[in-house]
């Protein structure tokens, strides 16, 4: 009996993660080296396409949990993109101050590492609690509300760096998204260890049900003693210091920040995650797992389209006919088509059996 | 409609049941929640697909798609929840999806005309270009029942039509029906008053458990005989309840001094004691379910003081209510109690995992063992604690509920028309288990907008009217009479 439930819930997920190796194969066939994974002994670390898939997906992974959340709430939250920015130009401006006064970029700090690393993940904390106020005790729209830090973070950005685009060359600084851990890019170590803590933090205590219950229905959970606002306002600052993360992640990879193009369309891209892991926009019950399917789906895709030289203005179109087939697939009319059909197989099966 | 039969995984929701609807008649579809009522209707109406058996409307086979096909094809349906746009206006929820148009454009001034004449046949005069939200849930169901009146209906679905209306506006709709009849239209009636069901129809069809029970002339079958049809019990077992029997010693658990809040209710006063059922009493909108949200925290109160256990309390949300031992199954369960999507289990655990805390959360075997606990208390018709609340009937949404808050060991228990929309089998035993745990010493204020429930439970009554208590009434030797006299004010009887 509490197979139908669960088939209905894993669903999703078992058709993420097909259409996940089926792209996966498509890739193989038509590049044998797809696959090969290669270990260099200088660096330390693994090479190949599947690494750096996983790789490059920290970013949108990393940010797309909070955005899980965000979703099951019945929200969204299009300032991500912005923050990542925002973090980045925090973090470069702590390590070089002032262009005009050291004018070289080079392995030095001027701020002390770890408050390079800390003030941006608080700026970033503080606007997803900003976010989280305006939605949660405002009442504002999620969409008008995270509107706002969308427009206004890139304007912070370029404020925070004076409109310059600066490059560091500190290596620590540089370790978060060039280094590796245990043959690992160190990304990856880093996306392992939030998704492992998100995961712990929401199922492990009640607070994954208080968020579906509240996606689900706010006025019942309300009467039922949930104290919703409150449990918005974590969500959406949840997502800020994710979107936070995301972002040293993204400047140390280039060692420099970029307040124009940094996270630009990470939204996009991290809500589709979410869908793509079988979270439904309309709030409710969520998958995290799934997600991180989706967004491997979504990097798999990109990595595919540069691999074999297709220009990178066509990625887009190539993403959307990929993620479009996918969604179709997980829709609830395809869904009750399937399960009808697998029905009356069954059924079929045992009148000859 | 010959032979439907239509099969839900788990439970089967109806076998080989055969119904005919003849022109100009009313006929009453009867039967205890989860009898099949509501999935016959659905496949009248092509919500759901049937197995097997088929639909025929005047001589030729039906096979409805959807609600709107169904529509086209002549059958008409107003559905137990109202199904309308609170932001549009009464006459655009009227015409929706057929709009009149003239010259490729709507045409605002036929839409709101003829809106108009057709609420005004209701003898209901309102501003039809305002927003539906703007009205009472009485007026917004007369709307739904004129817009599936306006189109052209050989038969006209009647799902609870009667629920949240009261007595005068039920006479509206009745008169309405007749109207309707004459014209030869035939109208499925469900409903759980059975007064009503003998006032209004000529036949009757009683479904128990997804079978047919039998076919009745309304003439020909006294209400304990239907009743008893309904349930297949005997009916003394039923209506044998005996009220609370409180201590003369029992210490006050509730005290209400004079609280309020301004615009909804004002100046309510009472004292309740441990064990005691406190029925609330009084009119749809009179300021029971707003003195209810007052005490819980739903509605923040303004004035006056609330005592619980002969200590002043401040209550600000739902949780300090919680946190205070209160508990309380809300009037519109769909808005403001079953969390839909979620499983009976979550939904049964949520209140308790809420007062525990976000850190503090229950295991699954927890989990499991209240919910298959309650599951078994309550009889809840359900193959297992996993399937989402949504896709129970509503007498069995309101066990959940029930549950929900039984599970936090309440001293006080609030019910907010906990047997609305219920059958008789199921309201007599969420009746019969307002009582004993009034025996166990918890103490419950009932609201109900059906006197005879109120009297046949309640220790003592409170009547509402217009956001005021009116009087107070011993449940012991209360008539309904003396309740409606009060109600209407006059000072006869002993008043507080």
């Amino acid at each position: 009996m509490k197979k139908s439930r669960e088939s209905i819930f894993k669903n999703k997920l078992v058709l993420a993660v097909i259409a996940e190796l089926l792209i996966l194969v498509v890739a193989g066939i038509l590049e044998p080296g797809f696959f090969h994974v290669e270990y260099n002994a200088t660096t330390g670390m693994l090479y190949g396409s599947l690494v750096d898939i996983v790789n490059r997906s920290a970013e949108i992974t990393i940010i797309a949990m909070g955005m899980t959340m965000v979703i099951a709430l019945g929200g969204t939250d299009i300032s991500v993109g912005a923050l990542v920015a925002v973090s980045g130009a925090f973090a470069l401006k702590l390590l070089r101050w002032d262009v005009t006064l050291y004018p070289t970029p080079g392995d030095y700090t001027i701020a002390p590492f770890f408050l390079v690393i800390l003030v941006p993940l608080l700026i970033c904390t503080a606007m997803g609690l900003f976010n989280g106020v305006l939605i949660g005790k405002f009442k504002l729209q999620p969409i008008i509300a995270t509107l706002i830090l969308m427009v206004a973070g890139r304007g912070i950005a370029q404020i925070a760096t004076n409109g310059k685009q600066f490059t560091t060359g500190y290596t620590p600084y540089r370790f978060i998204g060039q280094g590796s851990l245990l043959g690992l890019p160190f990304p990856i170590i880093i996306t392992i260890v939030i998704c492992a803590a998100v995961m712990i933090f929401v199922r492990k205590t009640a607070f994954g049900t208080f968020v579906e219950s509240v996606g689900v229905n706010p006025n019942a959970s309300r009467v039922t003693g949930l104290k919703s606002d409150r449990i918005i306002i974590i969500v959406y600052t949840l997502t800020g210091f994710l979107s936070g993360v995301a972002g040293l992640i993204y400047s140390s990879r280039i060692s420099s920040c970029d307040s124009n193009n940094a996270g630009v369309n990470y939204e996009m891209d991290a809500i589709l995650a979410v869908v793509l892991g079988g979270t439904s926009m309309t709030g409710g019950k969520f998958s995290l797992a799934g997600t991180i399917v989706g967004s491997l789906i979504i990097r798999t895709i990109t990595t595919l389209v540069y691999y074999f030289g297709i220009t990178s203005e066509s990625i887009m179109a190539f993403k959307a006919v990929i993620i479009a087939v996918v969604i179709i697939f997980q829709s609830e009319p395809v869904g009750k088509w399937l399960a009808t059909r697998q029905a009356r197989k069954q059924k079929a099966g045992e009148l000859r059996g | 409609m010959q032979g439907i039969e239509i099969q839900f995984p788990g439970v089967k929701a109806l076998d080989g049941v055969d119904f005919t609807l003849r022109r100009g008649e009313v006929h009453a579809l009867l039967g205890e929640n989860g009898a099949g009522k509501s999935t016959l209707i659905k496949c009248l109406t092509g919500v759901n697909k049937m197995d097997a058996g088929k639909i025929v409307l005047e001589g030729k086979e039906i096979r409805p798609t959807d609600p709107k096909n169904a529509m086209d094809l002549g059958i008409s349906t107003v559905f137990q929840e109202i199904n309308l746009c609170d932001n549009l206006s009464v006459a655009e929820n009227i015409f929706i999806g057929r709009q009149p148009m003239r010259r490729g454009q709507i045409n605002w001034k036929e839409i709101n005309r003829r809106s108009q004449e057709l609420l005004e046949r209701f003898h209901i005069h309102i501003d039809v270009t305002r927003p539906l939200a703007q009205y009472s849930t009485a007026i917004q169901q007369m709307v739904s029942i004129a817009r599936a009146v306006d189109v052209d209906a050989k038969v006209l679905i009647l799902d609870e039509p009667t629920s949240s209306l009261d007595n005068e506006e039920v006479q509206r709709l009745f008169a309405v029906m007749r109207d309707l009849k004459k014209q030869g239209m035939g109208i499925i009636f469900i409903t759980h008053f059975l007064d009503q069901v003998f006032e209004m129809s000529d036949r009757l069809t009683v479904l128990r458990n997804g079978h047919l029970v039998g076919v009745y002339n309304a003439s020909e079958i006294t209400k304990l005989e239907l009743v008893s049809s309904m349930i297949g019990k005997d009916l003394d077992e039923i209506f044998d309840l005996k009220r609370a029997s409180i201590k003369k010693d029992a210490p006050v658990a509730l005290e209400a001094d004079h609280i309020g809040a301004p615009g909804k209710v004002e100046d309510i006063s009472f004292t309740q004691q441990k064990g005691e059922l406190l029925g609330f009493a009084g009119l749809l909108g009179s300021g029971r379910t707003e003195t209810a949200e007052m005490i819980f925290g739903v509605t923040r109160m303004q004035d006056g003081t609330l005592k619980i256990d002969g200590h002043t309390v401040k209550i600000n949300e739902p949780m300090d209510a919680i946190h205070h031992k209160i508990a309380f199954c809300p009037e519109d369960r769909k808005r403001d109690g079953i969390i839909g999507d979620l499983t009976i289990r979550e939904n049964i655990a949520l209140a308790l995992q809420a007062r525990r805390g976000m850190l503090r959360p229950m295991s699954r075997k927890e989990q499991d063992d209240l919910s298959n606990k309650y599951i078994k208390m309550l009889s809840i018709a359900t193959p297992d604690a996993e399937k989402k609340i949504r896709e129970l009937s509503g007498g069995n949404q309101q066990k959940v509920i029930l549950a929900r808050w039984m599970a936090t060991e309440p001293n006080l228990l609030i019910l907010d028309e906990p047997t609305r929309g219920i059958d008789v089998g199921a309201k007599a035993e969420i009746q019969r288990l307002m009582l004993q745990m009034c025996e166990d010493g918890m103490s419950i204020i009932f609201i109900s907008s059906e006197l005879d429930e109120i009297i046949r439970c309640s220790n003592r009554i409170i009547v509402m009217c217009d956001g005021k208590k009116a009087g107070e009434l011993n449940g012991e030797g209360c008539t309904q009479a003396d309740i409606m006299r009060m109600i209407a004010g006059e000072k006869d009887g002993e008043t507080a």
